[in-house]
């Protein structure tokens, strides 16, 4: 009922418009004169807070990210530029392991963690709302059960998982011994720790995936199935043909967000695994916080999140591609 | 099968006598039997934080005791806030998320209606800005932000460069400034403000008001639901917040609750009763205000979703 509520709320506009600066634009520039200027002068000083907030809190770290990833620094003594040396020692560490960090082996578990949150997940979220857009009753029960997780803290979360996992009194092997299953320790076993901090991230993450999907399934058109109903077209037929193109900018959306997320696990790596064992659970960006906070450098940790940020743009414009220059949100 | 209804009018107001129309066939059994699974599966954490909660130290460690408490006792939480000021974590998080909330509510409105109404030079730039502002990860920023706090001049002993203090560090300046404004905000206020008709606020112009009594008098009244949902999703994901409390605090009295549970779970090593009750502490704000907030919730992530 609630997603519905968006699109009652806006009776004048279907949401697959592009248009949604058309009003504004038109509005614009209508008095140009005295009166308009004063108008144009309460503009500025309207978003003057919040942008001269997202200059500093924003623009600057960005700008000053890019700059720290070619120095050496740790924070008391001024930062020296060292060129490309962060980025070569990453390479190196992957080789030699020097120190505690492990970048290559938190990069390769980033996508493995990435690649199989998202795309499982978004599958498990359509379904779901494929299933909750069919009318039945008690849809909101099950709608409220499922998205939970999302809105509850992940550090709370994790301390829950890190109880069901324990090996001796945790829920799971609790419930595994019923039919005869004696389970591993599951956080601290190298085959385990991966899927398990996994599970935990799909099942945190479904519930934003169907809200997403199932708002987007209420905004299609109905006309379109009555039509390809007298056409004679079957339901799979219509589902491939109608509703999985028309969810394409949905689909871009929660595939960008939950990549975004994805990529930047932290919070449970730090209660459940802290990254172990043996490297075995780290992330990006759990290394990142390990050079910065534990190492005090802050140069490499830099490089490191350049290298992150990079990352996900890169696989950003690979699906943009992919998608073939679908909208995203504006 | 699950695609059977798409067509089917009235998912939203109308869905009840639709959904009493409908015979109760295998396929649809299955259906309710696979949702009721999986709904299953997304509570029984929950579940099991509460009943942990209840347990003694000894029912939690014996193997062999069932999995509901032997008698229902609410002492751990009473002990757990002595064990660990969880009370003064949550009153700092409260204290924060209610501070987000008002300063997000003021200036992202402020700033999301002005890009949605008004056309003023570089306004189109600016929003652009915000909308690439909202596709950076937080690790990307978070480092240097560290170093802004630290650095900041003239706080914390220190001097007009930055140096010889601790700047905001473990002030609640820290916890707090960075935080105020949010580019999700602004861009969803923008959002709902692009809907107003153009005459309401020509109406307003003739009878003489000024532009920021247009903005405050006017137009926002009409978008309280934005307001709703700017408040409930700013206030969660800032009482969800670690990373940055984390970093930036040091000393217990200004520990959010987040970090708290996760110092008490490493200082303490986990003692599952305490632990429980407070992650239940910590978690169930959150969920009574989603099941309150609900409908808001779902429009606020859809709105960012679908537009």
């Amino acid at each position: 009922m609630g997603a519905v509520s968006v699109l009652k709320a806006r009776p004048a506009r279907p949401p697959s418009l592009p248009g949604n600066t058309r009003p504004a634009k038109q509005r614009a520039g209508r008095t140009p004169t005295g009166p308009g200027r004063r108008r144009q002068r309460a503009g500025m000083l309207m978003v003057a807070p919040a942008l001269l907030h997202a200059a500093l809190w924003i623009g600057l770290p960005v700008v000053a990210s890019v700059f720290l990833a070619f120095t050496k620094y740790d924070v008391l003594t001024p930062p020296q530029f060292v060129g490309l040396d962060n980025f070569k020692e990453m390479l190196d560490d992957a080789v030699f392991r020097k120190s505690i960090v492990n970048t290559v082996k938190s990069i390769v578990n980033t996508v493995i963690y990435t690649f199989f949150t998202v795309p499982f997940g978004m599958m498990l979220g359509l379904l779901l709302a494929l299933a909750l857009h069919t009318g039945l009753k008690a849809r909101g029960i099950f709608r409220t059960a499922i998205f939970l997780p999302q809105v509850t803290a992940t550090v709370a979360i994790a301390l829950v998982w890190l109880w069901i996992y324990n090996p001796n009194n945790g829920l799971l092997n609790a419930l595994l011994s019923f039919v005869g299953i004696d389970g591993p320790a599951w956080l601290s076993s190298t085959t385990w720790a991966l899927p398990s901090v996994i599970l935990v991230g799909v099942w945190q993450g479904i519930g934003m995936k169907m809200l997403i999907y199932l708002a987007a399934l209420q905004s299609l058109p109905r006309e379109l199935y009555e039509a390809a109903s007298v056409d004679g077209a079957s339901k799979a037929r219509q589902f491939f043909s109608i509703t999985l193109p028309l969810l394409k900018p949905a689909t871009f959306f929660v595939l960008i967000t939950s990549m975004i997320t994805a990529f930047q696990a932290f919070d449970q790596i730090y209660i459940l695994t802290e990254g172990g064992p043996a490297n075995s659970t780290t992330m990006m960006t759990y290394e990142i916080y390990k050079s910065a906070f534990r190492e005090f450098r802050v140069g490499y940790a830099s490089a490191q999140s350049l290298v992150l940020f990079v990352l996900l743009m890169g696989f950003t414009l690979v699906n943009r591609r992919i998608m073939g220059g679908t909208r995203g949100h504006n | 099968m699950a695609t059977t209804e798409l067509h089917k009018p009235g998912v939203g107001h109308t869905s009840r006598p639709v959904a009493q129309r409908k015979p109760l066939t295998v396929g649809r059994i299955a259906l309710y039997v696979t949702l009721s699974v999986i709904s299953l599966l997304m509570v029984v954490p929950f579940v099991w934080m509460v009943l942990t909660s209840l347990k003694t130290p000894v029912e939690i460690a014996s193997q062999d005791a069932g999995l509901l408490p032997e008698h229902w006792d609410f002492s751990n939480y009473s002990e757990a806030l002595t064990a660990a000021p969880f009370a003064t974590y949550a009153r700092n998080s409260f204290i924060i998320a209610t501070s987000h909330t008002l300063l997000n509510l003021v200036f992202a409105s402020m700033a999301g209606y002005a890009l949605a109404r008004i056309r003023f030079r570089g306004s189109e730039v600016i929003f652009y800005l915000f909308i690439a502002a909202l596709m950076i990860p937080t690790y990307t920023k978070v480092l240097p932000e560290f170093l802004i706090v630290r650095f900041m001049p003239l706080a914390g002993g220190n001097d007009l460069f930055g140096q010889g203090g601790s700047g905001w560090l473990d002030t609640w300046w820290a916890l707090i400034v960075p935080g105020a404004v949010t580019p999700f905000a602004v861009f969803l206020f923008r959002q709902f403000y692009l809907d107003l008709p153009v005459e309401l606020e020509e109406a307003a112009r003739l009878d003489g008001l000024g532009e920021f009594r247009i903005y405050a008098r006017i137009m926002t009244p009409q978008v309280k639901p934005a307001l709703i949902t700017v408040t409930l999703l700013t206030f969660e994901s800032s009482w969800n917040n670690f990373l940055w409390p984390l970093l930036v605090t040091r000393t217990d009295s200004l520990r959010v609750i987040q970090v708290g549970l996760s110092v008490f779970k490493t200082e303490n090593g986990p003692q599952w009763h305490f632990l429980m009750a407070g992650t239940t502490l910590a978690t169930l704000p959150m969920v009574i205000l989603f099941l309150i907030g609900q409908r808001y919730f779902v429009q606020g992530f859809a709105t960012a979703g679908l537009k």
